[in-house]
């Protein structure tokens, strides 16, 4: 047991002395959360809907690249050939090379918690189911790392292979785009890759439920993690793969892909693959339950006090996020054409009859709120077409309750994430973005109904 | 008692080429023994079956009576050893490395008495990539040293060293040797083979050639004296063939090349020839073969040398 204490005391030392170890491991996540914090930095708690992406794409970073480029690089200098003349088992080795990354990738994640708190973020909801989580990534993505060690001839191969996982994971694999932005054909691709399922584990304990939420993924990197370790043990006895016939290799390959299309045919089959499809009007978590019905409307009560207090510092007009088009600001002929179909589909649109005012509102402000969640061309147009629309709608007094009466309470209501019914076939957001960009179009209104400055 | 080191028809194959094809020994303690053969001969197969490091296709590998095979980390605990190429981490400084390698065995020699034994006290906290070429070997003995080995398996272990940090490495074998470590060791210097072995075995194409003590490897040599004249004038192509007592003769200008089994008989013949001829003999020596050439005789480079030679 001390022959493995050390083991990963001095793979822990020379991990720090590799400045660029160093920088993948802790600068590169840390790089990704200030992208995060630059473009989401307006939502009401910064990245704390963000930290399933960023902790996932640290764990792939550190598991998958970082792990088996420190094995194959010592593997290639014959380290590993000099360690398989000792006595000790060359898994207990291999374990202690794993415990130690274990270690750096809880600190990496420790480091990139500590630096979105101290820009905003709160404590999760469920930490225990954050840390069973935090653990399930790590282990899947480990599983996979020593995977890519074996197949791998050397370092350059690594980094090859690890492009391979790395980049499909986090473009079409859940993992830095939100699924719900994605096309059906790749939420479907998603379900079978352990990204998304890293991203929904962390995010469900973080803002979820815990561990009721998390169970699926949980189970989904458990079982995507033993694939890959048992394949990575059926190869680990050859530490010279560069001997090893290709076909041995592929064939070990089976597990893997067995297990992650076992998870991904599960997920399929219990209709976890698609995010909410189109159309449909998500009703509000249990945590947020709908407002109780009093005998005068809830935006009654609002104050004048209440419409001050609102916070006015939401993003800027011409910003990426919430943007409003100027007076001045004149669309093109397409985007004309498009505002146009809107406007018109308004008058037929159910949503926008809803027998509650405050949901009505709330429906035609998702208007607004999805097409800029997806970055549609027309996203600034259509705000001034919207709060056209409402002020026609309403006499101004009401009208600035009810949207103070939304900006108070965002995660109230349903939400409609798919704008197809408008003629707007790419505009599908996924839930948390529409509800806030919402709350920022709120705050945008009252102002300009109220005179204020904003933005 | 059984051998510290016991190999019985081991075998090898890659694909066709059988590497090793069946070869035996068996060292005993406190012995040195040597393995020589060209490059492609099987010397590094033999060693790497012999650590563990590949499985072989068939035969023996015992290291103090525990089977290799069926109880490795056991068989294990009592090798030490050096391989044609040690490297370890960049990073890993002398100290981190002794002290590593040191917990890797039950009871290991104190980190601290390794590096004062192997010189590398000086250098304790000097990274790997910045030792040199001889410490860097010292250090790869100090590592197949620290789990008290009974076997010492050393590949090549002064191969481009320089003649200092060899004759200190020498020393430690020898030291090993006194300790009563056996102690395997393949080289390609003869003279390395000769200075520290006990016995050899010459291995070609993947056999046991010839094994013995050095000396006694002479003594397989049927032509055990090199005998080379030079005269005062053309020496005739045909005393080359003549003379009954020479092999393998050859006549270029002044100069005769022949091996002999009968020295006295082939220089008295050589003398009266040279008389006859009237000419002086200018040099002449006659000297038992070296382990080079016999090495060079008893292995199919040696054939093909042989064609350049007398």
């Amino acid at each position: 047991m001390k022959a493995w204490w050390v083991q990963v005391d001095v793979a822990l030392r020379l991990h720090f002395r590799n400045r660029m170890a160093l920088f993948y491991g802790y600068l590169f996540p840390l790089i990704f959360l200030v992208a995060f914090w630059v473009l989401y930095r307006h939502e009401s708690v910064p990245l704390l809907r963000h930290i399933g992406e960023l902790l996932t794409v640290s764990v792939l970073g550190g598991a998958c690249f970082g792990l088996p480029t420190t094995l194959v690089g010592e593997r290639e200098r014959g380290v590993w050939r000099r360690y398989r003349l000792s006595p000790l088992p060359l898994w207990a080795m291999l374990a202690a090379a794993v415990a130690a990354r274990g270690v750096l990738l809880f600190s990496a994640g420790a480091l990139q918690w500590g630096v979105a708190v101290l820009a905003g973020m709160t404590a999760p909801e469920h930490p225990w189911a954050l840390m069973i989580a935090f653990l399930a990534v790590c282990f899947a993505f480990i599983g996979l790392g020593l995977l890519i060690a074996q197949l791998a001839n050397n370092v350059p191969a690594v980094q090859a292979l690890g492009q391979c996982v790395f980049l499909p994971m986090l473009i079409i694999g859940g993992v830095a785009v939100k699924l719900a932005s994605l096309p059906e054909w790749a939420q479907h691709v998603s379900a079978f890759f352990p990204g998304r399922y890293a991203v929904e584990a962390i995010q469900g304990a973080v803002t979820g439920e815990g561990f009721a939420e998390i169970g699926f993924p949980l189970a989904a990197l458990g079982g995507m993690g033993v694939a890959a370790g048992l394949a990575a043990a059926g190869l680990f006895p050859c530490d010279t793969p560069q001997k090893v016939e290709w076909r041995r290799r592929t064939l070990w390959l089976v597990p893997v892909l067995a297990g992650w299309l076992a998870v991904g045919a599960w997920a399929e089959r219990a209709g976890r693959a698609l995010v909410p499809p189109i159309g449909v009007v998500i009703e509000p978590a249990a945590a947020a339950p709908a407002a109780p019905v009093l005998p005068e409307p809830p935006w009654a009560r609002i104050t004048a006090a209440d419409i001050a207090g609102l916070n006015y510092q939401v993003p800027p007009d011409r910003g990426v996020v919430a943007p409003f088009a100027g007076d001045q600001e004149e669309p093109d002929e397409y985007t004309a054409q498009e505002l146009e179909t809107v406007r018109r589909a308004l008058y037929s649109w159910r949503p926008a009859f809803e027998g509650d005012d405050i949901q009505r509102v709330r429906n035609l402000l998702y208007v607004a709120a999805v097409p800029d969640s997806v970055q549609l061309p027309v996203e600034r147009h259509l705000p001034p077409l919207v709060l056209r629309y409402l002020t026609d709608m309403y006499p101004e007094d009401k009208l600035v309750r009810i949207l103070t009466y939304i900006a108070l309470h965002p995660e109230e209501g349903g939400v409609i994430v798919n704008l197809g019914d408008l003629g707007l076939e790419a505009a599908v957001g996924d839930p948390w973005t529409v509800r806030e960009r919402a709350y920022f179009y709120a705050i945008k209104f009252v102002a300009r109904l109220t005179g204020r400055p904003a933005g | 008692m059984s051998a510290a080191v016991t190999v019985r028809d081991l075998r090898k194959a890659y694909r066709e080429v059988e590497a090793v094809a069946g070869v035996s020994f068996a060292v005993e303690r406190g012995e040195v023994f040597g393995l020589l053969g060209p490059n492609g001969a099987g010397k590094t197969t033999t060693l790497e079956c012999l650590l563990g490091l590949r499985t072989p296709d068939a035969g023996v590998l015992e290291l103090g009576g525990v089977d290799l095979r069926r109880h490795p980390s056991a068989a294990r605990r009592k090798i030490g050893a050096v391989l044609q190429s040690t490297l370890l981490p960049e990073r890993i400084t002398v100290r981190e490395a002794v002290r590593l390698f040191a917990a890797l065995y039950p009871d290991p020699v104190p980190p601290a008495e390794l590096m004062e034994r192997f010189g590398l006290a000086a250098v304790a906290g000097t990274r790997f990539e910045g030792l040199s070429g001889g410490e860097r070997q010292r250090l790869a003995l100090a590592l197949a040293f620290a789990g008290r080995p009974e076997v010492l398996v050393l590949d090549e272990p002064t191969a481009g060293l320089d003649p200092v940090v060899r004759a200190g490495l020498h020393e430690e074998i020898r030291r090993a040797r006194a300790d009563g470590c056996a102690v395997v060791l393949s080289t390609h210097y003869l003279e390395e083979a000769e200075a520290l072995c006990d016995r050899l075995a010459i291995l070609v194409r993947g056999r046991i050639l010839a094994e013995g003590a050095p000396r006694a490897l002479l003594t397989a040599v049927e032509e055990r004296h090199r005998l080379d004249l030079e005269a005062s004038g053309p020496v005739p192509e045909a005393w080359s063939h003549e003379i009954a007592a020479l092999e393998r003769g050859r006549c270029t200008g002044n100069r005769l090349l022949a091996y002999t089994r009968r020295p006295a008989e082939a220089v008295a013949e050589l003398a009266r020839r040279l008389r006859a001829a009237e000419l002086e003999v200018v040099a002449l020596s006659v000297r038992q073969v070296s382990l080079e050439e016999a090495f060079l005789r008893l292995t199919d480079a040696g054939a093909a040398a042989g064609e350049d030679a007398p």
